[in-house]
């Protein structure tokens, strides 16, 4: 069946940082597609459509009406959704799909996910639909930024954190001056601080969004090192 | 699934290849990189008669998941571009080693591309 194609109108943007823009695509009338969290779209303007990028939902499967999407100034794309876009044009939109889906059901399983930089944003999905759902789904994010700056959606994070007594969010931070306040960890995400996260690994079920270099490091913790099958490992990979 | 690497190219670890004609190297991006990318959108190429030094960041690639910078295998002038790469990004999926190619370097130093890494030891990078 052929994916549907809709145009849509750009409802409103929000920076998140100076260069990741949120920006909310509202639903035409009469459309009404079923997708799952953890999904992603494609999108072109209408002036390039042989042009096209996709990008994650950063909203949830819940969320009726709109797709939202966390866009980093990254490419000629990246670079014209954040720096032009605005509330009142219009995107091309191909529906939902993709493979990297939260394991909620069966109930009981800890899904711990793993981010890099714009990475998260499928991730606030995830968190989402658990907290709505009052899922008993455990959910631990580990986010790896450059500094406290680049952490997207840290406040949506921590009020998620919350409501959802089942829901962690860390932060580790690779750049920061020595300086700096910050009292949450440095340096770079390693196999020892995610295994710090594992309680029950036949239960376990490893996400890892980001750049190749992480999303690869990952699969070798989960599938080499801890010796889990692929089914418990899923992977993003943006690059 | 398996990736070509051909036997009469150089590589650079960053993924792009060089094909060596006398004092001219043709310049692009390898299999495994254009599979990694996934469809590649837009194309990026530097001027003709632009001076580059080995690793500089030359060119861009864009594919529907990201964009990634391209670096010059070896130093040298640029004194060609594909065009029809330009205006056809998917030649980089579907003949990366052929039509697909980047760009022409006048080398200005042949020992560079000498040292680049041989078939065997790319395919060893990649995990072949």
């Amino acid at each position: 069946m052929p994916k549907q194609i809709a145009e849509m109108l750009i409802e409103s943007v929000t920076m998140e940082l100076p260069d990741t823009k949120t920006i909310r695509l509202q639903w035409p009338a009469g459309y009404d597609v079923d997708f799952k969290t953890g999904q992603f779209i494609t999108v072109y303007w209408p002036d390039a459509p042989a042009y096209k990028r996709a990008y994650s939902l950063s909203s949830c499967a819940l969320d009726r009406g709109f797709y939202e999407i966390t866009v980093k100034r990254d490419g000629k794309m990246g670079t014209r959704l954040v720096d032009w876009a605005k509330p009142g044009d219009k995107l091309w939109v191909i529906e939902p799909t993709g493979r990297f889906l939260p394991v909620f059901d069966p109930p009981g399983k800890h899904l711990v996910c793993i981010a890099g930089g714009s990475g998260v944003t499928p991730f606030r999905a995830f968190a989402r639909e658990a907290t709505r759902r009052e899922l008993d789904t455990r959910l631990t994010i580990l986010y790896s930024v450059r500094t406290t700056n680049d952490i997207i959606f840290r406040e949506e994070f921590q009020q998620l954190e919350q409501e959802n007594e089942r829901f962690d969010f860390y932060v580790t931070c690779t750049r920061l001056h020595p300086d700096d306040p910050w009292t949450g960890r440095r340096g770079r995400i390693t196999a020892e601080w995610v295994k710090e996260h594992v309680h029950d690994l036949p239960n376990t079920v490893f996400y890892a969004c980001g750049t190749n270099e992480l999303v690869e490091a990952t699969e070798r913790l989960v599938l080499d090192e801890l010796k889990l099958p692929k089914e418990q490992m899923k992977t993003e990979k943006w690059g | 699934m398996s990736t070509q690497v051909p036997a009469d190219l150089k590589y650079a670890k960053s993924h792009e290849w060089l094909r060596v004609a006398g004092d001219v190297a043709t310049v692009g991006i390898t299999d495994h990189a254009q599979h990694e990318l996934t469809d590649v959108v837009f194309v990026e190429l530097p001027a003709v008669g632009r001076k580059v030094k080995a690793g500089e960041a030359c060119a861009v690639v864009e594919s529907v998941k990201t964009a990634s910078d391209i670096y010059a295998p070896a130093s040298g002038e640029v004194i060609e571009v594909n065009k029809a790469v330009t205006d056809d990004p998917g030649l980089v999926n579907g003949e990366p080693y052929g039509k697909g190619w980047f760009f022409k370097l006048k080398l200005s130093d042949a020992a560079e591309a000498g040292a680049l890494l041989t078939p065997e030891a790319y395919t060893a990078q990649i995990g072949g």
